[in-house]
């Protein structure tokens, strides 16, 4: 998939004009907050449960090499085959490779970010392997060949109109309809002989338990459950943090999971496998493959600070609390990891520079850490990497900044450490600052500053500081 | 690759400093755990209800088999996939569909794998199965999937019925998981939680049921199963 973070500010002013996506936003946002405040009010103590999770995801990443040895023990104990990958390539090349030994053409994949991360489909596609995306939001996507507006809800935005004209021009239906049921029912039936016929499945992971070497997956279509049981191969796709320590830790992560990204107790479907299907078995995968990916993941984890990403089970929640997502929606962020969390990984995975714009969009509202049931502070991430922009730090690739704000800030920073020098510099330019206020506010100035004064106000200064004021009145 | 790969990564993530591993907080057992055996069915069946599921309460075998003829006729049923667990197999479904003019396939009636998928997902118009277990937390039907009971019984056809013995049903997952997942490479090789009929809100946030699998999940609540 196309990177595109740094065409962040051009993607969001043109998103911010489609009404549809906003009115849309609003409404989605509204409804499923709602539904998760419910169904996270259903646990006899909320906080508690909230914690819970968060202290789960804190020790999985903590003790990661442990519990991913684990898991690889069990997970092979049971016949799964494990392997690592070290970046996108070698994951790509690998599933390449084990749908060329057993021919494969036709191959069906459950809604995975992980391999959107990796651009699999791009390589399967180019090798003359038929691939299909079987999430109906994946579906339409990858028809549009658009990127994921929303990691649970990918193409939540797009108008019915579209998706008719979609349909009909790809030839999965005949007769047009704006019915959101009927279109699903046409891609039902595209999808179903598909299905049936699948020779691979590719699936994500949204949990690995290492006590017991399981994958869980949760789903509410029953696209993954199709994927994993129709062919004789399942390749399922895991980056290496989704380990979870325990299977009890699992069903907690689960409860978590389903309230925060779409308000329910359970997803209509989880399904856990351990190792490839047992004897005698109709259906199911007499080969379950299982590629741990890193990707960068590892290198980044020696950053104390920066591993608590990791913690992250992508239920999207943070999205849908954060108000400047709430605005422009999932495409400025111009990668699989949007919103809050896809603020706070795509710099360490693509670095600073071309991912500056992403983590200056922020309010710090501190509404995606508040939610955030894996206990990401996403706000102090945002501060540390601007702080590295500042320090033109190399860990991440961060770039200086502009030498005009560079050195206004080091001015500022010279006149702020004396404080004659404040004292002087409010003075002198008090007059210039109050020439622009209209009965005691600042509405709008030309300028560099003009911008910041589209959507706010600014109180003039005062005539004289709280400071002259009491030394007068003490004389 | 994955001998070199997997030693890089490991090797990075074990010379990363170590952070300390916070203490796990203590967390009230969750509310269904307090509930006696009929407010456990109780809540079983209303969280059912509210997924859309329709839930007929019999009292033994005989009834279920009579309210499954029932279910057939409604929706005019002509060709049946079943499974062959140990809540389905003492009904024997064959005979009674033999009795019914319906057709009923089983595992044990397929050439091979592919004349199953073939039967699964072009023949069948409904599947029914039994359940391992059923969880009243959520309303889930937990199905351990084997020779017995193949995945796309439950999965492939638009509709499925479902056969819970009362006594299958638990508080919550963890007294399922904990059982199944106690010793060592005994666990299920695939376990499915079922909650509710297949859903999608993809299109304009509009919900609807049948995208993949069964549109409609209808339960036969057993109260008494013979010993």
């Amino acid at each position: 998939m196309k990177i595109k973070t740094e065409q962040f500010q051009a993607t969001a002013r043109e998103e911010l004009k489609t009404r549809h996506t906003r009115t849309h936003l609003d409404l989605v946002g509204l409804l499923l907050r709602e539904k998760r405040q419910a169904t996270m009010g259903l646990f006899p103590d909320p906080a508690a449960a909230l914690d819970l999770g968060r202290t789960i995801r804190a020790e999985a990443v903590e003790r990661l090499p442990e519990l991913l040895e684990q898991f690889e023990r069990n997970a092979a104990a049971r016949g799964a085959v494990v392997t690592w990958a070290r970046d996108a390539r070698e994951a790509n090349d690998h599933i390449l490779r084990i749908a060329k030994e057993h021919n494969v053409r036709l191959v069906t994949k459950g809604k995975s970010m992980v391999t959107e991360e990796t651009g699999l489909n791009e390589v399967l596609l180019k090798n003359g392997i038929e691939v299909f995306e079987t999430d109906l939001g994946e579906f339409i996507i990858q028809l549009l060949e658009k990127p994921p507006y929303h990691i649970v809800g990918p193409a939540l935005n797009i108008p019915v109109r579209q998706i008719c004209d979609l349909f009909l021009d790809k030839g999965i239906m005949k007769e047009p309809t704006l019915d959101p049921v009927e279109l699903g029912h046409a891609a039902r039936i595209f999808l179903r002989d598909k299905f049936h016929y699948v020779e691979m499945g590719i699936t994500g992971v949204n949990m690995a338990v290492a006590e017991t070497g399981t994958i869980i997956n949760v789903e509410n279509e029953g696209n993954i459950r199709l994927t994993k049981s129709s062919p004789r191969i399942q390749v399922s796709v895991m980056t290496l943090e989704k380990v979870v320590p325990t299977m009890r830790d699992a069903m907690h992560m689960l409860r978590l999971l389903c309230r925060n990204s779409t308000g329910q107790l359970l997803g209509s479907y989880v399904s856990m496998d351990t190792g490839p299907h047992g004897k005698g078995e109709l259906d199911g995968p007499e080969e379950l493959h299982i590629v741990i990916l890193d990707n960068g993941r590892s290198s980044f984890y020696r950053d104390t600070e920066a591993r608590e990403i990791l913690r992250c089970i992508r239920c999207g929640a943070c999205m849908l609390e954060c108000p400047v997502y709430g605005k422009i929606g999932g495409y400025p962020y111009g990668w699989a990891y949007s919103g809050p969390m896809g603020q706070v990984l795509n710099p360490l995975m693509l670095g600073q520079e071309r991912t500056r714009d992403l983590y200056r969009a922020c309010t710090f509202c501190g509404a995606c850490k508040a939610v955030c049931p894996a206990g990401i502070d996403h706000p102090r991430k945002f501060l540390s990497y601007r702080a590295g922009d500042a320090r033109g730090d190399p860990t991440y690739g961060a770039k200086r900044r502009p030498w005009t704000e560079r050195s206004f800030m080091e001015m500022f920073t010279w006149a702020t450490k004396r404080r004659w020098r404040w004292d002087l510099g409010l003075r002198s330019v008090r007059p210039f600052i109050n020439r622009h206020a209209r009965e005691g506010f600042i509405r709008n100035m030309k300028g560099p500053l003009a911008g910041w004064f589209k959507s706010r106000d600014f109180p003039g200064m005062a005539p004289k500081t709280f400071h002259d004021g009491m030394h007068k009145r003490g004389k | 690759m994955s001998q070199t790969g997997k030693d890089e990564i490991l090797g990075r993530l074990k010379a990363a400093p170590k952070k300390a591993i916070p203490p796990r907080p203590a967390v009230p057992p969750l509310n269904e755990l307090a509930l006696n055996r009929e407010e456990t069915i109780g809540k079983f069946v209303e969280n059912l209800t509210s997924l859309g599921c329709e839930v007929h309460r019999v009292r033994d075998p005989g009834e279920a088999l009579a309210k499954l003829t029932e279910i057939a006729r409604a929706a005019g049923l002509k060709r049946i996939l079943a499974s062959e667990d140990d809540v389905v197999a003492p009904l024997d479904l064959p005979g009674w569909g033999r009795q019914n003019d319906i057709e009923v396939f089983t595992p044990k009636d397929c050439r091979d794998r592919e004349d199953f998928k073939r039967i699964a997902f072009e023949e069948a118009q409904a599947g029914v199965t039994g359940v391992d277990f059923g969880v009243a937390e959520s309303g889930t039907l937990c199905l351990i999937h084997d020779a017995s009971q193949p995945r796309l019984v439950s999965l492939a056809p638009i509709r499925h019925i479902v056969i819970v013995p009362a006594d299958r049903i638990r508080p919550v997952y963890e007294t399922v998981t904990d059982k199944l997942f106690a010793a060592e490479g005994t666990a299920p090789s695939h376990l499915t939680f079922i909650t509710g009929p297949s859903m999608t809100a993809d299109i304009q946030a509009t919900l609807f049921a049948g995208m993949h699998g069964p549109k409609d999940v209808t339960v036969i609540l057993v109260e008494e199963t013979a010993a």
